[in-house]
């Protein structure tokens, strides 16, 4: 009998379909073809990116000029642009405004690697640094409001052309609508209970254990209840925090650790599936009406989110929203548990 | 400069490339297969799938033998099953039921290679008309909150089976997309004491640069904040919040518009893949003012990736002015 299974956070229902369940080697895993000729990202080849915005690099060296060890530089194709006004209006029942925004490309590493997990711990860090010294700089443009950090690993997941390895930034001057419910979904448990609904989860997860990944440092691993996708992954500090900028420098190292351990045993035990992280985490907390910020420092907790894209989304789901995932999360855990790499 | 839109019923912020908008011709549309000529939902293969829940054509026909023309037989496997109690249960944190529910596959035609754009207006007017018998069914068992219509055509959408198939679900819960529809368009009714649909019908009739066609009883129209490129939606003119209330005045219109519409979009893309969806009002409260019923069509043109993933905000590469634009003029 296939499970429906709600999701504490946002309330969202999914189907976890036993009968049809799939193991790891029942995926046919994809990469999609990609372009791999005259990389722009590798070290040397600076000039053939758009100009850097920031960049870890040598002391000593020049910007646009190699001796880095990670770079961000302006998307080639910007979604949303840096420059002018947002220009809020109405045109009959539709609203509508400019698209402002930054969208930066994260180069991980001045070498052609292509998979985050093959990079050592210590450029994972950097790596991680960095994101968080774009995400404090982004802060101080008032315009905008969140900022997205992703990536987007092979041609099925979404990344157009060279197998090195980066990840990317969207800033945008409204709160998504994802974010938005699963901060609604949060508030609502704390205004109830008074506690952390992730921090509550995972108390019950590392009780129950049958779907702990990985328990590394100050972070935990977990193919959550509610998976809406097979191998479904979500990264959580244990330290309750809302704001992913403020680790310390020990924290930053072990999750890039936890990064590069849990991306090893998917890419291990699916065999170097496509797929996409996201980093869930407060938005800036400029306040508008008194009191709109309360208590998200104790009701929300930041998290990454892994999902390696092995089933295709179809009409079911883009109309109600409801996901059938084949893969019960307790055996991915197990599965992934079990992959040593 | 780009573009944001907010979608009027749910909130959704969508960014709309205005500066160099995408032509058709830049989407790499893989080619559908070659399409054999004998599957399980063929002539001659009734035995193939589990037996029929029910079939229209030709009367005092034995059931699971050929001689129909429409067949709805269940999903071989379902996502849901229709045995059983909901069992709802609670661990600590987490809620759960069991997957009770309806999953029937709609063969719309004995023939493999007929597509709803290749049919005449009788046989998609009798798809029509067992998508609302199955609702009318199905909504007799009060287990159920929700049906959900689709399609899904070609690989990249999904599909696993050439033959011109439909399927529906019927599930114990109102679905997350639906339940952000009707949340919306009730807190719209609740200020302005209109339905936001017919709204944007009104608005529509004015400006027409949305129109992809329209008839006397139907509208279709590219949303004005499409979530995907030549993403349509199709939606009577009249306030209707059930799917099931169409009649034989207006479902001729509702056949020609569904098998116009997609004409167009197969002739401008190159036969993409596609997906639709009925979004009809939940079963608890089905005449209701403030919700219209629609069809959503949308195209898999694009990859959905990290950034949709992570906030639920789509990026379309094409206006939907231009894509409606183009449509109307194929």
């Amino acid at each position: 009998m296939p499970q429906l299974r709600r999701d504490p956070i946002t309330g969202r229902w999914v189907i976890i379909a036993a009968e049809r369940a799939k193991r790891p080697e029942d995926f046919v895993v994809s990469q999609g073809e990609m372009a791999d000729d005259g990389c722009p990202f590798c070290e040397g080849k600076e000039k053939n990116t758009p100009t850097e915005i920031f960049a870890i690099r040598a002391e000593g060296t020049k910007p646009d000029k190699p001796g880095w060890k990670v770079r961000v530089v302006p998307s080639i194709a910007p979604i949303l642009r840096v420059e002018g006004e947002l220009n809020r209006h109405g045109k009959g029942v539709y609203d509508l405004m400019n698209g402002i925004g930054a969208h930066e490309v994260i180069i991980e590493t001045p070498e052609h690697i292509a998979h985050l997990c093959d990079l050592p711990v210590e450029q994972i860090k950097a790596v991680i640094d960095t994101y968080t010294r774009r995400m404090q700089d982004l802060e101080k443009d008032t315009r905008l409001k969140y900022v997205l950090i992703f990536k987007n690993y092979g041609a099925i997941a979404g990344s157009t052309m060279y197998k090195h390895s980066r990840s990317q930034l969207i800033a945008t001057p409204v709160n998504p609508k994802l974010v938005k419910e699963e901060l609604a979904g949060a508030k609502r448990y704390f205004d109830y209970k008074d506690r952390c609904v992730f921090c509550d989860l995972l108390k019950q997860e590392m009780d129950a254990q049958d779907r702990i990944i990985l328990e590394m440092g100050g972070f935990i691993a977990v193919a959550p209840f509610a998976s809406r996708f097979p191998f479904e992954a979500w990264i959580l500090p244990k330290a309750h925090s809302c704001d992913f900028t403020r680790m310390s420098e020990a924290e930053k190292t072990d999750l890039a650790g936890m990064l590069k351990h849990t991306l090893a045993k998917l890419k291990k035990a699916l065999g170097d599936p496509p797929y996409n992280f996201i980093f869930h985490t407060a938005p800036f907390r400029r306040a508008k009406t008194a009191g709109s910020w309360k208590t998200i420092e104790e009701d929300y907790h930041w998290h990454i989110e892994i999902i390696p894209r092995l089933t295709r989304v179809a009409g079911f789901e883009w109309g109600s929203g409801v996901y059938i995932n084949p893969t019960p999360p307790e055996e991915a855990a197990k599965y992934l548990r079990a992959t040593d790499f | 400069m780009p573009e944001l839109r907010r979608d009027p019923v749910t909130g959704r912020w969508v960014i709309i490339n205005t500066d160099n908008p995408r032509q058709p011709s830049e989407y790499k549309v893989e080619p559908q297969p070659k399409k054999s000529v004998k599957c399980a939902f063929c002539y001659g293969n009734e035995k193939m799938t589990p037996p029929e829940i029910t079939a229209y054509g030709v009367e005092k026909r034995e059931k699971n033998s050929p001689g129909w023309t429409l067949r709805v037989v269940p999903n071989k496997f379902p996502a849901m099953q229709i045995e059983g109690n909901l069992d709802k249960a609670g661990i600590g944190l987490f809620d759960m039921m069991k997957g009770v529910g309806a999953h029937e596959v709609i063969i719309e035609t004995p023939d493999h290679n007929s597509e709803i754009p290749d049919r005449d207006e009788k046989q998609i007017r009798e798809l029509l008309w067992s998508y609302r018998d199955r609702s009318l069914d199905l909504r007799k068992d009060k287990r159920f909150k929700y049906i959900l219509i689709f399609k899904n055509y070609g690989f990249s959408a999904g599909a696993s089976l050439d033959h011109p198939h439909s399927q529906l679900i019927a599930m114990p819960f109102v679905p997350k997309r639906v339940m952000g529809e009707i949340e919306g368009s009730v807190k719209y009714f609740g200020y302005r004491e209109r339905c936001v649909y017919c709204d944007m019908i009104r608005q529509e009739a004015e400006e027409k640069d949305l129109t992809v066609s329209e008839n006397k009883h139907f509208l279709s129209f590219t949303p004005f904040a499409s979530r995907f490129p030549y993403e349509t939606c199709i939606i009577p003119k009249e306030h209707f919040s059930d799917f099931t209330n169409i009649n034989d005045e207006i479902i001729g219109d509702l056949a020609y518009i569904l098998k116009d519409t997609l004409t167009r979009i197969r002739k401008v893309l190159k036969d993409p893949s596609y997906n639709y969806i009925l979004h009809s009002a939940p079963l608890d409260d089905p005449e209701r003012d403030d919700f219209h019923w629609h069809i959503e069509i949308m195209p898999r043109l694009t990859k959905v990736a990290g950034f949709e993933w992570g906030t639920g905000f789509y990026i379309n590469p094409t206006p939907p002015e231009l894509a409606a634009k183009t449509l109307r003029e194929a």
